[in-house]
């Protein structure tokens, strides 16, 4: 039983000439109670808007045109606003790529996570306080309780983003759904925000979605990787599968862009090229233009996803 | 125009309407005497306080001037001040941005300390006060005999220069910081050089919106000195004056008197404002924050 | 923090010192000296000593002003040569009048001009954005005293709903005062509406774009709360531009009373420029330029507890 199905999502921007111009075309996947699922694809590639669509945060022009989003047997692209706000923070909860600028400057973090916390539970001041108080102490904020009446400039970059995590996680949702959440941030920075977020997992049993542009550092954590490409999954499967046997062209590129810490070290390869244009998509493979293995079919027609549910790919000729 | 071809076309109708507002008006002023039907000060007691008809499209005020002919002498006023003043202002004002910036150090603390100082004068009460104190009669200086209006130029465009000085001053300090501003220094380019050629060009956009829109407010400006009876002195035409006088028909029902002027002032006002918001646009649409007032 | 607040403080009245001197050299370079205005041309050179001696115009300009300073601080703001009368007691007659006026005036254009900002950026292309735009055109348009005259026109000659002019103090009841002030103030609110409304709606577009916006709305925040979030870091532009427009009001207040001959301190000073008794005008003149200062030393101030960065920052 997955804990949040997307069936068929798409995303459009509804163009000056009144057209829409599809960004995310048809995204299938599914998550499980518990498990950590990174989304893995070059900027442009509709990974991030597909979960802002889950979360029903897309900001004008963008919007949700098509598909399903299953939670808790409800589709939420189709639920009340109301049901959509108790779901956002408390169920589902999402951080962003950039802890400087997600944090309102002018209000106390305490103020923040407490704000959370009293828009989900009903609970007093002095309750919302201490649980805030837990949160960030739960994600490693030495002296949380006096921390709480600091600002966010107050806080470094890393700390900030400990901060954001300790809003999401202070209502306990069942998923956390985390955007580049170590892009803006320092090498070492990164590696300690990526293990909080396994040590959240496991300790509180969160359901994880990472976003990111790195497979490596995905791949530390998650046990199954989406790849996105284009606007759609090009291949899905568990992460060991992923690192040491990927079918899908990209796939290779991909993992071949960053030097790997345990395997062999390989050549370092630049994809050739740049992601197709929104409203410019091929018609066929998206990645067909940039491919080293196309042939006949790839630019003029588009491969299903092919493959058992666990192991999944679109590709006229996989390796 | 290669530059701004584009552009030029993506502004809407209401900055093409406010254009072509601002080029009538200017028009009628320059060309005020072969417009006008009547001359604006020469009275006519059997035609006094006539409605408006053919002979009068605007009607007549109490001593039987037309309204219409005093109409567009009185924007000869109403521009000369708006836009003699802002063009002080704006001479003064970058000048000392464009100093306070490139010259740093105690000259540029002094300067923008005294752009502060200007800056935290409430204009109308200290022009209507200085007008005031210096007399309404015309200021003879040397050879020539310069008019009342002259004095509310000067003053309005002093008090208008700390707009254009900080703005220039924000622009230019961040191109003096610029590393091909050293390297132009290192190739040899004189001081004028780099002031004239290489910061003033970058800071010219913002200072031209800012212009356009401080155009109208010096333009009701006049009109507010000119109504308490400071500024143009009678019997030549201005808007401010014209309704002045009109005040006696509030009550007596000659609408015409109050609303004529009135609406010259606002379709002047709106017509600068509305080149002033195209103009922005076109050159830094994301600027809209920044909201003058006076 | 408290350091800042002296300091900016310090530097305000540094800044009104010397604006003050400014003001106190320009009233005395005007054609004339003030022992002649009040003398008379046929007044001979002794009269005219003793007539300076008397008033301490013979000692030098900066000892003047300082005297004069001084003063000022202690609510002296000296005799008319002209009429003799305490100018300090001519500005607390009139001042209430204006300062009525513009307080009315002010509340009018910051609850209107924000509440239509603040409804027209949370509507993009609805009502009440239709209506900031048809404002902001048409407000910053309309001279305040051409608004007072048509308003005269038809409120008061019309439909004789307000009387055309003139005051009732707040003693005379609280109806009458208001329908004494309510044109006035009316005229003199809609150009600061438009700006308010204007600088509210996109600052708050503007910060409604903001991650953290986001972010409150990824955490499941009420609409009512999301729109604080970004309010909050909307304000410290409109707050400046508020105190400016506090500031401006006098000086368009002095046109706007003329309109509706009101006895307020457009008309003392009209009178001391008319009798061209400076010490009046001085008086009035420096009061409006230290309400202008102070009305911005406080947007600051109220600024750096909006904005925790600039409480810390210098």
């Amino acid at each position: 039983m997955s804990l949040l199905s997307i069936e068929g999502l798409r995303v459009g921007f509804r163009g000056a000439n009144g057209g829409v111009i599809e960004a995310v075309r048809g995204v299938d996947f599914a998550i499980a109670p518990g498990e950590a699922v990174g989304i893995v694809g070059e900027s442009g590639s509709g990974k991030s808007l597909s979960m802002l669509a889950v979360m029903r945060l897309l900001a004008s022009p963008a919007r949700a045109t098509g598909g399903r989003v299953i939670f808790d047997g409800a589709d939420l692209l189709q639920v009340g606003e109301a049901r959509m706000r108790a779901v956002r923070g408390r169920d589902i909860a999402m951080v962003f790529q950039d802890p400087q600028s997600s944090l309102n400057p002018a209000l106390t973090i305490g103020r923040q996570i407490t704000d959370v916390v009293r828009a989900h539970q009903q609970v007093s001041a002095g309750q919302a306080r201490r649980i805030a108080a837990e949160a960030l102490e739960r994600v490693g904020i030495r002296d949380a309780a006096r921390r709480l009446d600091a600002y966010p400039h107050e806080f470094s970059g890393g700390m900030r983003q400990r901060a954001l995590i300790a809003m999401a996680i202070a209502c306990q949702p069942r998923l956390l759904i985390a955007d580049e959440p170590t892009t803006a941030l320092d090498v070492t920075v990164q590696a300690q925000i990526v293990d909080l977020i396994a040590e959240l997992r496991r300790d509180l049993g969160i359901a994880v979605i990472f976003i990111s542009h790195n497979l490596q550092l995905v791949s530390e954590i998650v046990d199954r990787v989406v790849v996105m490409y284009g606007g759609k999954v090009v291949e899905d499967g568990p992460v060991e599968a992923i690192e040491l046997a990927p079918r899908h062209p990209y796939t290779r590129l991909l993992r071949a862009c960053v030097p790997s810490l345990v395997g062999p070290v390989g050549p370092l390869v630049a994809i050739e090229g740049a992601p197709p244009r929104l409203g410019r998509m091929p018609a066929g493979c998206p990645f067909s233009p940039r491919c080293p293995r196309a042939v006949e079919p790839c630019a003029s027609e588009m491969p299903e996803m092919v493959g058992e549910a666990s192991r999944r790919v679109a590709c006229w000729r996989p390796q | 125009m290669n530059r701004f071809g584009p552009a030029l076309r993506a502004i809407d109708w209401t900055g093409w309407l406010g254009a072509a507002i601002v080029i009538c008006i200017v028009l009628a002023a320059v060309f005020a005497p072969l417009i006008a039907p009547y001359d604006p000060i020469a009275l006519s007691v059997e035609d006094r306080l006539s409605a408006p008809d053919a002979a009068h499209w605007l009607g007549t005020d109490q001593a039987g001037r037309d309204v219409l002919s005093r109409i567009i002498f009185g924007a000869r006023a109403s521009l000369a001040v708006g836009i003699g003043a802002v063009t002080i202002g704006a001479l003064l004002g970058v000048s000392a941005g464009l100093f306070a910036a490139y010259k740093g150090g105690l000259g540029e603390q002094i300067t923008m300390r005294l752009v502060d100082g200007i800056a935290s004068i409430p204009l109308l009460v200290w022009a209507i006060a200085i007008v005031g104190i210096l007399g309404v009669g015309p200021l003879p200086v040397g050879p020539l005999v310069l008019p009342n209006e002259f004095k509310i130029v000067v003053l309005v465009g002093c008090l208008f220069s700390p707009v254009f000085a900080r703005i220039t001053y924000a622009v230019a300090k961040r191109i003096v910081g610029a590393d091909y501003v050293k390297a132009r220094y290192l190739q040899g380019a004189s001081h004028w050089d780099i002031v004239l050629g290489d910061i003033l060009p970058n800071c010219l956009s913002p200072i031209i919106v800012q212009a356009t829109l401080l155009v109208a407010i010096g333009i009701v400006v006049e009109a507010s000195i000119s109504f308490v009876g400071l500024g143009v002195q009678p019997p030549a035409p201005s808007w401010g004056t014209m309704l002045s006088d009109a005040r006696n028909a509030i009550y007596s029902g000659e609408w015409w008197l109050p609303v004529f002027p009135g609406l010259a002032i606002s379709l002047t006002v709106i017509g600068f404002n509305l080149l002033g918001d195209a103009v922005r646009d076109l050159f830094d649409p994301r600027s809209e924050a920044r909201t003058l007032v006076a | 923090m408290l350091r800042l607040v002296a300091g900016r403080i310090i530097s305000s009245i540094g800044t009104l010192l010397f604006v003050g001197l400014a003001l106190f050299a320009l009233t005395r370079s005007g054609p004339g000296s003030p022992a002649r205005i009040v003398l008379g041309a046929d007044a001979n050179a002794e009269q005219i000593a003793q007539f300076e001696q008397a008033h301490g115009l013979d000692q030098p300009f900066l000892t003047q002003y300082g005297k004069w300073l001084g003063d000022v601080l202690r609510g002296d703001f000296g005799k008319s040569f002209v009429t003799g009368r305490d100018v300090a007691a001519e500005i607390v007659n009139a001042l209430p009048v204006t300062l009525s006026i513009v307080l009315f005036a002010f509340a009018i254009a910051v609850i209107l001009g924000v509440g239509i900002g603040i409804l027209a950026a949370l509507r993009p292309a609805g009502v009440f954005d239709r209506l900031s735009r048809f404002f902001s055109v048409l407000g910053l348009s309309i001279p305040a005293f051409w608004l007072g005259i048509v308003l005269i026109r038809f409120i008061a000659v019309d439909l004789r709903w307000l009387p055309p002019g003139g005051y009732a103090p707040l003693s005379a009841g609280l109806a009458a005062h208001l329908q004494t002030i309510l044109m006035p103030a009316v005229s003199l609110a809609v150009y600061y509406v438009a700006v308010l409304a204007r600088m509210t709606q996109a600052s708050l577009q503007e910060t409604l774009r903001g991650d953290y916006v986001r972010t409150a709305r990824a955490m499941g925040l009420s609409s009512r709360q999301v729109v604080f979030y970004a309010l909050i870091n909307a304000l410290p532009p409109v707050v400046n531009l508020a105190a400016l427009s506090f500031g401006y009001m006098f000086g368009w207040a002095l046109i706007i009373e003329q309109v509706f001959n009101v006895p307020g301190l457009s008309r003392a000073l009209l009178n001391a420029i008319s009798q061209r008794d400076f010490l009046l005008l001085q008086g009035i003149v420096f009061l409006f330029t230290t309400i202008f200062v102070f009305a911005n030393l406080g947007a600051d101030l109220l600024n750096r507890v909006l904005d925790p960065r600039q409480r810390a920052a210098a």
